[in-house]
């Protein structure tokens, strides 16, 4: 009889073991020095990553130094390249990228690897997943394509019309698997009123953004909708519709954040858009590459891991792209006129 | 003590600071990579000096690197061999070249104006080649000869930056040609009443401008393995801006080599000790610009102090 207890007792200990060592919580106090490397300064999501981090960071109790570096707008490529490269002769421990360089970081990021140093990407991937260990992604980008699809046909409405898409850079490979992925959620007969008829760029660069809305709406006179999966796009054209003084016709829609986009959304330019937290998401990847450049994780599929106050997340394999690991961050807020003065505060 | 000696104690000065604020400053890794980095512009300054000593001006280079950098990847992924690409992308070089020397020895219109239009024209062309997007096609032969040393630490373009280096040295200081673009730079006038063939030289410097520029192309695709519209957008202004600082008079006729040389490797250490200490972006930005405005006043106060000190001192 008791010798049946302590097996049962042996075996619930064992599976209470294996179930602790599979979800690895984080030690403290394990130096490594760390890079946040956004896309370029000067745009409010990424500060709010970088206070993600700086949060994770002080709660880590991490002795080794957590450094928040950018290139300028217009020299964004190849100062990222560079920072990279720098940090690589510096010897530092890990980078968490969001890229904008496309695969023309991959080389870059390839020789940081080879010295040994971690390289994770957050809010925009390495398309090739050369160089890359694991990417944070914010939200499923499939998901993010449907989110997309429906605010257009919610805004548009059962009539019907015309929309179009104004992006970030051609290669910010987030932005481009969204737009895919919308696309093939507007093949659904569910959207076969609402019509996509072009994608242009704005750089991310406000003035840029702006003249191609305007451009937009003189090419396409019977515009319902301007699509802007980015936040400094969104609020770009939400501007220009409003100084236009258009937005009964043509509204605004797509990825913006509730502080920016809180007056465009009470006077109706931008009546629906979304978002996920850019705090969190910042917080996420500290944690995550904290633990795989401290030897706490390795960074493969399978491995679930604490992120501190956001619970427990798993590496698994990217379905958006070929090659890749992610771990998925999630989930999306959906803005409107009754939540949005909440969130911008 | 002369300008090149002026660049040269503020080159030492840089250097000790940098030795001293970071420790990865002098290795052979960090050295390799921050002329890597930045290893295009300067092929192409080179060149940009015998521009300008001749009182010309090359705003075209850029979008001329854009351009081959574009063609080269619409060749490829059509099927070309990339060696075969390589070569007309050379090609496309020396016409675009010739294209500016044209309007320029012939219609007699400024350089400024020309390759002002060229600049636009040619990143047009780029872009209308392969849109917007990026294209990675390249066989690893081609982005190893980019990434990869092949000669101890250094890669093929350090090495032909070098090679072009000391070729540039000897034209410029020991030849007749050399002595032609000087003395045109000084007065075109009485250059041709000399009998130097102005329209010739200034048609070879356009034209070998327009061929390295899209060398500097090619190898900055091989660099970043991938190529798209965009590449070197705005390097126009920061290979001018060296070829300045080194002395060199916007008129034309003054300056050297050396103290192109030596602005180059204040930039890339200056650039370079800022990020190893963890300055980034825009403050990088505005200190190169403060040292740009320091070195354009400082030959006037000097000349300034002179004019005092003369009429002071006048008999």
């Amino acid at each position: 009889m008791h010798k049946k207890i302590i097996s049962i007792l042996t075996v619930t200990a064992l599976l209470f073991g294996a179930t602790v060592m599979a979800h690895t919580i984080a030690k403290k106090g394990m130096r490594a020095d760390l890079v946040l490397m956004p896309k370029f300064l000067g745009i409010l999501v990424f500060d709010q990553a970088n206070n993600g981090a700086q949060e994770a960071h002080k709660e880590l109790g991490n002795p080794g130094k957590l450094e928040f570096l950018g290139p300028t707008p217009e020299n964004s490529v190849a100062g990222q390249i560079e920072i990279l490269t720098t940090a690589t002769t510096q010897g530092q421990d890990g980078i968490m990228i969001s890229n904008n360089a496309g695969d023309q970081i991959a080389p870059a990021a390839k020789a940081a690897r080879a010295k040994g140093m971690t390289v994770v990407t957050w809010d925009s991937p390495i398309p090739s997943a050369d160089g890359e260990q694991l990417f944070i992604a914010q939200v499923d980008f499939n998901e993010t394509g449907m989110v997309m699809a429906d605010m257009a046909l919610n805004i548009i409405g059962p009539g019907g019309g015309e929309f179009a898409v104004l992006s970030a850079t051609p290669d910010a490979a987030n932005q481009n698997a969204w737009n895919a992925s919308m696309k093939e959620h507007l093949k659904d007969p569910k959207y076969s009123k609402i019509k996509l008829v072009d994608l242009v760029y704005g750089d991310d660069q406000s003035e840029k953004s702006y003249n191609q809305a305007l451009a937009l709406v003189d090419k396409y006179p019977n515009l319902k909708l301007i699509m802007a999966p980015t936040t400094v796009g969104i609020a770009a054209a939400a501007k220009a519709m409003q100084d236009e003084g258009m937005c009964d016709q043509v509204k605004v829609s797509g990825l913006g954040l509730p502080a920016e986009m809180v007056s465009y959304t009470l006077n109706g330019c931008a009546p629906e858009f979304a978002l996920w937290s850019f705090v969190d998401l910042g917080y996420l990847s500290y944690y995550a590459t904290y633990m795989m450049a401290t030897g706490q994780i390795e960074g493969v599929a399978g491995e679930t891991f604490k992120a501190g106050r956001m619970g427990y997340y798993t590496i698994e394999k990217d379905p958006t792209r070929d090659k890749g690991l992610r771990v998925k961050m999630g989930p999306f807020s959906v803005y409107n006129k009754d939540n949005v003065e909440a969130a911008s505060k | 003590m002369g300008w090149e000696g002026f660049l040269l104690v503020v080159l030492l000065l840089i250097i000790c600071v940098n030795s001293f604020n970071s420790l990865a400053f002098l290795t052979v890794e960090n050295q390799v990579n921050l002329f890597v980095l930045s290893v295009e512009k300067i092929i192409i300054a080179l060149i940009m000096t015998f521009i300008i000593l001749n009182a010309e001006i090359d705003l075209s280079v850029a979008s001329m690197m854009g351009l081959a950098a574009c063609a080269l990847g619409w060749m490829v992924e059509s099927g070309t061999s990339t060696s075969t690409a390589i070569g007309l992308c050379l090609i496309i070089g020396l016409v675009g070249g010739a294209f500016n020397a044209y309007w320029i020895t012939i219609v007699k219109l400024p350089s400024l104006v020309v390759t002002l239009a060229m600049l636009i024209g040619f990143r047009g062309l780029g872009r209308v080649l392969i849109e917007d997007r990026s294209i990675r096609v390249f066989p690893p032969w081609f982005e190893n000869l980019g990434q990869q040393p092949i000669l101890g630490p250094l890669p093929l373009s350090i090495l032909i930056f070098l090679v072009l280096l000391v070729i540039a040295v000897v034209i410029l200081q020991y030849t007749g040609f050399g002595r032609y673009v000087y003395v045109i730079g000084i007065s075109q006038e009485v250059a041709t009443y000399s009998g130097v063939r102005v329209a010739r030289v200034k048609t070879i410097l356009f034209m070998v401008s327009g061929l390295i520029s899209a060398l500097a192309g090619i190898l900055f695709s091989a660099r970043l393995g991938s190529v798209r519209g965009d590449m070197g957008l705005g390097f126009e202004l920061d290979i001018i801006t060296m070829v300045l600082l080194g002395g060199v008079s916007i008129f034309g006729g003054a300056g050297s080599i050396y103290g192109v040389i030596l602005s180059i490797l204040i930039v890339l250490y200056l650039r370079n000790g800022m990020s190893l200490s963890n300055v980034t972006g825009h403050i990088q930005t505005g200190v190169i610009g403060v040292i740009l405005i320091l070195s354009a006043m400082i030959p006037n106060i000097k000349s300034w102090l002179e004019s005092i000190f003369d009429k002071k001192y006048a008999p």
